[in-house]
């Protein structure tokens, strides 16, 4: 057992203290643009804590689907749907998982993004 | 911010090429590009201040077709005899502690992609942009290539693939676009001196628009319509999406003005073409990026991210393949 915080919780903590205490006394803007882009990653970082494996799971049974292959290793699923695709033999469904894969990364990535496709 | 290590290394230089005595007044490092340190340095000669900006390699570059300094310095004399609206070459310095530098007039303006697309003391520049961007690309791209024979010309989509591979993780999304633009992209057009990252971020922008084209370090020969697109790609339109170019205005009248100048004829589907290839090529580029931080060559929290936002240029690729079906 761990103790709380949790790790989303524990970054949040830490994205909250930079946000409310460190940048609004920077004014160098190299240092501002920088602290900025570490306060997205740690929105990044609670954001993959919490979405947990669940569409890990849904996108290894979809590529296994695609591929017809009993592969377990989502990598590796991955790797043989990306060089089936560079040899010219993407499998048809190709375009609907890579719409739904890609759009999985962003929940975690950039839920904004994600809004300006609506 | 105490001056640099190589002050002395650079008023020794400067000394001889601006000729008499010169002091330095002050060296600020500014907000910089990826690769390259960008400083501000005012040069006291006997004739007056000399307001500088000296270029100095950082750790790393971006991708193996990067120009040297020495190339890149070449290249900007190249194009301000040619009439293209960039800084005043005025030397190049050689090594400064280890590293190649050159220095070149510093232009007042805005440089902040955002902030050009925002600003509302911008509005006019805004306004003019579309057409001055036309006409900076005609006058690059009618920049001679026989004075420049270090300009690289490699098949774009060979390279890219092959940076894909470096990059060691799948990205079917990305795969999926190369493979589109192999049998899609034309290539007809006869290859011409290109900047190779022309959009908003590298322009200084004024009340009256286009200053300075800046960043020559990715100058090749190229397709023009590859230069023409790139500021097309969505991020580089800074938030503003429903302004194609560049988040400052619609792209017909940008290529009109274009074909007026050049008599180059491009269409609007085939432009959209080398658009999709601009989002190939800055999703495989921010996976390369933040390798240069996952191996070491560069610690960057901004270069870290980077590998996660490649998934923003697979969405608006995988958005742009469907429309262009």
């Amino acid at each position: 057992m761990r103790d709380r915080p949790n790790a989303a919780e524990l970054a949040e903590a830490v994205r909250e203290f930079l946000e409310s205490e460190v940048l609004p006394i920077l004014t160098d803007h190299r240092l501002r643009f920088r602290a900025l882009v570490a306060v997205n990653g740690l929105g990044i970082l609670e954001r993959d804590l919490r979405a947990g494996s669940g569409e890990d799971e849904a996108e290894r049974q979809e590529l296994q689907r695609l591929l017809g292959s009993e592969e377990k290793d989502l990598v590796a699923l991955n790797r043989e749907l990306a060089q089936r695709i560079r040899a010219g033999e993407a499998p048809p469904g190709t375009f609907a998982f890579l719409e739904r894969s890609v759009r999985a990364k962003l929940r975690v990535a950039s839920p904004r993004t994600l809004e300006r496709y609506r | 911010m105490s001056a640099p290590a190589w002050a002395g290394e650079l008023r020794e230089r400067l000394t001889g090429l601006l000729g008499g005595s010169v002091e330095l007044e002050g060296a600020v490092l500014l907000a910089g590009g990826a690769s390259k340190e960008a400083w501000a340095v005012d040069a006291r000669t006997a004739g007056g201040v000399e307001e500088l900006l000296v270029r100095r390699a950082g750790g790393g570059v971006i991708h193996a077709d990067t120009l040297s300094l020495e190339e890149e310095y070449r290249v900007l004399e190249a194009a301000w005899t040619a009439g293209v609206r960039v800084p005043r070459p005025v030397a190049y310095l050689g090594e400064l502690d280890g590293r190649e530098a050159f220095a070149m007039e510093r232009v007042e303006g805005e440089t902040i992609g955002r902030r050009i697309v925002q600003k509302p003391e911008l509005a006019r520049a805004r306004e003019a942009l579309p057409g001055q961007m036309a006409e900076e690309l005609a006058r690059i791209h009618a920049i001679p290539a026989a004075g420049l024979p270090f300009l690289p010309h490699a098949d774009l989509l060979v390279r890219l693939e092959g940076e894909l591979d470096t990059v060691e993780e799948p990205h079917p999304a990305l795969e999926l676009g190369l493979a589109w633009l192999r049998e899609r992209l034309p290539t007809r057009r006869a290859a011409l001196v290109s900047h190779g990252d022309f959009r908003l971020g590298n322009l200084v922008v004024g009340p009256e628009g286009l200053v300075a084209v800046l960043d020559w370090e990715f100058a090749h020969v190229a397709d023009p319509a590859e230069d023409l697109a790139w500021p097309l790609v969505r991020a580089w339109r800074f938030g503003v999406d429903a302004l194609r170019l560049g988040g400052v205005g619609e792209v017909e009248p940008y290529l009109e003005r274009y074909r007026d100048l050049t008599g180059r004829e491009i269409p609007l589907a085939e432009l959209e073409a080398w658009e999709i290839l601009g989002n190939v090529k800055w999703g495989v580029g921010a996976l390369t990026q933040a390798r240069r931080h996952l191996r070491g060559e560069e610690r960057s929290v901004e270069l870290a991210v980077l590998g996660r936002l490649a998934a923003e240029m697979e969405l608006e690729l995988l958005h742009l393949l469907e429309r262009a079906a």
